[in-house]
C-alpha cells in the first residue's frame, strides 16, 4: 500500500468569521485521480491552495509527499512545488509571454536544458493539449477554453508527481471537453501521477476519478468510488450527484419571504 | 473622547505596521538584486518599458521647463543688467532640483503608475499565484528586476531632463531672446561643479528612482486582486510618490546645501 500523496488530519480553515473547513481528514491516493467535487463557495479551491501551502491551516496537519507542509522552510517548500503543477481556474497565464514562452516558463526556471531539447519538450506538451500549432499565438490571442489548455500543457511541463487542477473544464467546448477529459485519463495512466481534479462537473467527473471527495459546509459530505456515490442513499449527496434542484441543499441564499420583501417600503 | 483617542491611536498603530512591511518588502527585494542580475534580460527589459518608454514625456517636459526658466530668469535679469548669468541660473536650477524633482514626480507618473497597475494586474489574474506554485519566487522574477530598473533608469532620465532643459533654456535665452551665446556658456562652464551639482543632482535622482519604484512595486504587489483595488493601487502611487519626492528634496537639499 503505497503512502498517500495527500493527507489532511483535522484541518479547520478560516476566513475572516467564515469557517471554510471544520475538523476535516482526507487521502488522497498516489497515482490515483481523486475528485473534489461540491457547490459553488465550499472550500474546493482553497483545498488545493492549502495542498499547495499557498494558505496554512488554522489546525490540524497537511502532509504531502510526507513532508508537513506548514513546517517547510521556504526554500523547501518551493522544492516541494517542484513536484506538483498547478491548473489554475483563471489559467494564470503570464500575459508578457506568447503561448510557447508560458509553457515554457518552468524548464527554463528549473533547468539546464538546452533549447533544442527545451523545445521538443514544449512541443510534447502542446501536442497533448493539441495546441502544438497555436504555439506563436499572444495570451490575449486564445479563447478562454485554448488559455486553459495551454495552462494544462505549463502544469505537466516538468512531469510533475502530482497535478492539482482547479475547474479544468470550465468554459470548454464540448470536443475540447472530451478531448481534455481523455488527456487528464492518459496523463495519469502512462505518467503515474496524482491527479487531484477540483470541480463540479458530475459527469465528465464519473467518466475518469477513482475516487471522489463531496464537500459541504465545511465537512466532507460523502466519499467514495463515483459509481457507489450514485447510489448513495444520502440524501444531499444523492442531491448533488443528480443535480436536483429539490434536497437539502437549498438554492436560494438566505432570504426573508419573496412576499415581506415586496411589502417592505 | 476616549473612543476617538483610541481609534487615532489604532490608525497609528496601523501606518506604522504598513511602513514596516514596506520596508521589509524592500530588503527583501534589495536580497534579490543579486538573482536579478544573474538574468540581465530581465533588467534591461525592464530599464527599456521604464526608463526607454519614459524618455518622449521626460524630453518634451525637460524642453519646455528649460525654455520657462529663461524666459523668467530673462524677465528678472534684465533689470538689473546681469542677463549674462542667465546660463547659470537655468543650469543650477534644473541641476540641484527640477531634474531630480520633476524627473521623479513624471517618472511617477508614467513608470510608477504603471508598474503597480502590472503587478496589480498580475495579483488579480493569479499570475504571482502560479509563479508561487511553479517554484518560481516573484519577488526575485517580476519585483527586483523592476526594483533595479527603475533605480538605474530614473537618474539617467533625470541626466536627460537637465541637458533637454538647458538646451531649451540657451534656445529661448540666445536664440529668441538674445543673451551672448559665449556667456549664456562659458558661464555654465565656470559655475557649475562636478560634486556639488552634478553628483548632488545624481544622488537626488537616484535616491528619488528608488524611492518611487518601491512605492510602485509595492503598492501594486499588495494590491486587492480586482478592478477598484488595481486602481485604489494605481492612484496611491502617484500621490503617495508625489508627496514623498516633494518632502524627501526638501530634507535632502537641507543637507546638501544647507550651509
Amino acid at each position: 500500500m503505497h503512502e498517500p500523496a495527500v493527507q489532511l488530519d483535522g484541518v479547520s480553515f478560516s476566513r475572516g468569521t467564515r469557517k471554510i473547513f471544520a475538523n476535516i481528514d482526507m487521502r488522497i491516493a498516489t497515482g490515483k485521480i481523486t475528485a473534489v467535487m461540491g457547490p459553488s463557495g465550499t472550500g474546493k479551491t482553497t483545498l488545493l491552495r492549502l495542498i499547495g501551502g499557498q494558505l496554512l491551516p488554522r489546525q490540524g496537519t497537511v502532509r504531502v509527499f510526507g513532508q508537513q507542509v506548514s513546517t517547510l522552510r521556504h526554500a523547501e517548500l518551493y522544492q516541494l512545488r517542484k513536484r506538483m503543477g498547478m491548473l489554475f481556474q483563471s489559467s494564470a497565464l503570464l500575459t508578457d509571454l506568447d503561448v510557447f514562452e508560458n509553457v515554457a516558463f518552468p524548464l527554463r526556471a528549473h533547468t539546464k536544458l538546452t533549447e533544442r531539447l527545451i523545445r521538443d519538450i514544449v512541443l510534447m506538451k502542446l501536442e497533448i493539449v493539441g495546441l502544438r500549432g497555436a504555439r506563436r499565438l499572444r495570451v490575449e490571442e486564445l479563447s478562454g477554453g485554448m488559455a486553459r489548455r495551454v495552462a494544462l500543457a505549463r502544469a505537466i511541463v516538468l512531469d510533475p508527481e502530482m497535478v492539482l487542477y482547479d475547474e479544468p473544464f470550465v468554459g470548454l467546448d464540448p470536443i475540447s471537453m472530451g478531448a481534455i477529459v481523455r488527456a487528464l485519463k492518459t496523463i495519469n495512466e502512462v505518467l503515474r501521477i496524482t491527479s487531484v481534479i477540483v470541480t463540479h462537473d458530475v459527469v465528465e467527473v464519473v467518466s475518469i476519478a477513482d475516487e471522489v471527495f463531496l464537500l459541504a459546509d465545511g465537512r466532507i459530505e460523502g466519499h467514495g468510488a463515483p459509481h457507489a456515490l450514485y447510489d448513495d442513499s444520502s440524501p444531499w449527496v444523492k442531491q448533488f450527484m443528480h443535480g436536483l434542484a429539490d434536497g437539502p441543499v437549498p438554492f436560494h441564499y438566505p432570504a426573508p419571504s419573496l412576499m415581506n420583501d415586496f411589502l417592505e417600503v | 473622547m476616549i473612543f476617538w483617542k483610541y481609534n487615532l491611536m489604532q490608525q497609528f498603530m496601523d501606518l506604522f505596521a504598513a511602513l514596516g512591511r514596506a520596508v521589509l518588502f524592500l530588503f527583501h527585494a534589495l536580497l534579490l538584486m543579486g538573482a536579478a542580475l544573474l538574468r540581465p534580460r530581465l533588467v534591461i527589459k525592464q530599464i527599456y518599458s521604464i526608463g526607454v518608454m519614459s524618455l518622449l514625456i521626460i524630453i518634451l517636459s525637460g524642453g519646455f521647463v528649460g525654455a520657462v526658466l529663461a524666459f523668467q530668469g530673462y524677465e528678472t535679469m534684465v533689470d538689473f543688467g546681469a542677463t549674462d548669468a542667465l546660463g547659470i541660473m537655468v543650469a543650477l536650477a534644473l541641476l540641484r532640483e527640477l531634474g531630480p524633482v520633476v524627473g521623479a514626480l513624471l517618472f511617477a507618473g508614467r513608470a510608477g503608475s504603471a508598474l503597480s497597475a502590472e503587478i496589480g494586474l498580475m495579483r488579480a489574474t493569479e499570475q504571482l499565484s502560479a509563479m508561487e506554485m511553479m517554484a518560481v519566487d516573484p519577488m526575485a522574477r517580476v519585483i527586483a528586476p523592476r526594483l533595479l530598473g527603475g533605480m538605474l533608469a530614473m537618474p539617467l532620465l533625470a541626466a536627460i531632463f537637465n541637458v533637454v532643459g538647458i538646451y531649451g533654456g540657451y534656445l529661448i535665452g540666445v536664440e529668441v531672446l538674445g543673451v551672448d551665446r559665449g556667456s549664456f556658456w562659458s558661464q555654465i562652464q565656470h559655475g557649475v561643479e562636478w560634486g556639488k551639482d552634478i553628483g548632488n543632482s545624481l544622488i537626488k535622482s537616484f535616491i528619488f528612482g528608488v524611492v518611487v519604484t518601491w512605492i510602485a512595486v509595492y503598492n501594486g504587489y499588495t494590491a486587492e486582486p480586482s478592478p477598484e483595488g488595481v486602481g485604489r493601487a494605481t492612484t496611491l502611487t502617484v500621490v503617495l510618490s508625489s508627496v514623498i519626492v516633494l518632502a524627501l528634496d526638501f530634507v535632502l537639499t537641507a543637507i546638501m546645501f544647507g550651509g
